[in-house]
């Protein structure tokens, strides 16, 4: 018999707090009473632990998930970070920048990797970037609403950035292919066996590019917001 | 208990039916117990490379629909008393075989025999399946041509994913002259596209042919070149290690028939 029991979710902190590059991230437990996240954040910022927030200003990014708030409960909580005037709140709200802000230096994107040979009339489809360990065989097909990096010969087509993604792109030790498909851009492949290269679209033109030079590349990606996308 | 294996292809005319009746004879004057089982209904070949077909009163479809019992199809063949021959209907179509009815017929026969060789129909429709379906084991043949390796690929996938043995490959009909001139897909681009063991390499002769139109599997012909790898590939069914390790038979097989291609 269980005398006294408490829900499990209050041995959570009403709040979370992540640390960024970027500054600090608060997450407030959106299922929370209002009074509760304030008191404890209040205690958080202000009280004893508050020493850790001392110093030069830093940028808060503050995201209270899917709760709906009044005007009334917005101020109250604002009201506890103004306590602290090296706060500057640069974000507010459920909006994913708050909470990217603490993903993003985390691909959130999912990755798989594939072990394995890809024969021919056996389709395959990711969600997010793939690695395949193994041989695409001809006539077989790889999709990915990411990127696809072949450790092994792509023979068989690639479809890339399944889902409009024109920033994908297709990477093979054994570069190959019978197809290339980036986005919705088709393309047929070079007709050389290449080794280590990759498959990217400038505007809506294919190009294909030694893996040596993908590193540059794909920073341009990323600072092109990349990260938005997932 | 014996062993059930499927010779099978994806594409058609590469020769499985050819390879079967091969295998099957080889197996057979290594003193195994055989039943070749023809599975491609309504299209049936296997009678005529082994020079039965006028022996046929009752086939598969027959014991399937309880028409007659299993030993009343059997054809013993010609030359040896433990090689038999179920034969394939020629009127109905392969619809009249059931996935259940065969898994049933092979594991009988599996219990009278030391190996049930199944002839797989081309495609990959319901024949295939019911021809796979009670496989221990399965060889996949093909030649060195693109489209038959393609094939033979997607016969592959669907193989592992039916979880059929571990499928072994037979490269069939290999010629070292245009495979030299750069002509022909060699057998190593083939292994490592299609990714599974070789079990085999067969050369190109036109004996094979000849011999399967008398009726009469080349493999009892000593002098032919193709009658060793069969016999080799029999042998290698059974376990031995015939100087595999398929670059070293490559060179063997090769320096024979370069031989042979260079004293006539």
């Amino acid at each position: 018999m269980i005398l006294e029991s408490e829900p499990l979710m209050d041995h959570r902190p009403p709040v979370t707090v992540k640390g960024t590059r970027e500054g600090l991230t608060f997450l407030l437990d959106e299922r929370a009473d209002v009074e509760r996240v304030c008191a404890y954040l209040e205690t958080l910022i202000t009280g004893e632990t508050g020493k850790l927030f001392e110093g030069p200003t830093v940028d808060v990014y503050v995201d209270y998930g899917k709760r709906t708030l009044t005007p009334q409960e917005t101020w109250r909580i604002l009201d506890v970070f103004r306590k602290r005037d090296n706060f500057l709140v640069r974000a507010w709200g459920s909006t994913p920048e708050a909470r990217d802000a603490s993903r993003r230096y985390h691909d959130a994107r999912a990755q798989h990797i594939y072990h394995g040979l890809v024969r021919s009339g056996q389709p395959l489809s990711f969600d997010g970037d793939v690695v395949i360990i193994g041989d695409v065989n001809p006539s077989a097909v790889v999709e990915a609403t990411g990127d696809i990096y072949v450790f092994g010969r792509l023979l068989g087509i690639a479809h890339a950035g399944v889902g409009g993604d024109e920033t994908a792109i297709v990477a093979a030790a054994e570069f190959a292919p019978m197809q290339i498909r980036i986005a919705d851009v088709v393309s047929r492949a070079p007709q050389m066996r290449a080794t280590m290269e990759y498959a990217y679209l400038e505007g809506r033109e294919m190009r294909v590019a030694e893996m040596k030079y993908f590193l540059p590349w794909h920073k341009l990606r990323k600072r092109s917001g990349r990260e938005e996308r997932r | 208990m014996g062993t059930a294996i499927v010779m099978t292809s994806g594409k058609g005319g590469v020769g499985k039916t050819t390879t079967t009746a091969n295998v099957s004879t080889a197996l057979a004057l290594l003193g195994k117990k055989v039943c070749m089982v023809d599975a491609d209904i309504g299209l049936r070949n296997l009678d005529v490379v082994m020079g039965l077909e006028n022996r046929i009163i009752y086939d598969i479809v027959d014991v399937a629909n309880g028409d007659c019992r299993l030993e009343q199809a059997l054809i013993r063949d010609k030359r040896f008393e433990h090689l038999v021959l179920l034969p394939a209907a020629q009127t109905k179509d392969k619809r009249a075989l059931s996935v259940e009815k065969m898994v049933e017929l092979v594991n009988e026969l599996k219990r009278s025999f030391d190996f049930v060789m199944i002839d797989c129909p081309a495609g990959i429709e319901e024949g295939f399946r019911v021809a796979v379906a009670p496989a221990d084991m399965a060889i996949v043949v093909t030649t060195p041509e693109h489209t038959a390796v393609r094939d033979a690929d997607r016969v592959l996938g669907l193989l592992e994913r039916d979880k059929v043995g571990e499928p072994r490959l037979i490269v069939n009909r290999i010629r070292p002259d245009m495979v030299k001139r750069g002509d022909m897909l060699d057998i190593d681009e083939i292994v490592q596209v299609l990714g599974c063991d070789l079990l085999g390499v067969i050369p190109d002769d036109e004996r094979v042919i000849r011999n399967s139109n008398r009726g009469e599997p080349v493999v009892l012909d000593t002098a032919v070149p193709a009658a060793t790898a069969y016999r080799n590939i029999a042998r290698r069914i059974l376990g031995e290690s015939v100087p595999l390790m398929h670059l070293e038979e490559k060179s063997g097989l090769w320096g024979r028939f370069r031989k042979w291609v260079g004293g006539r």
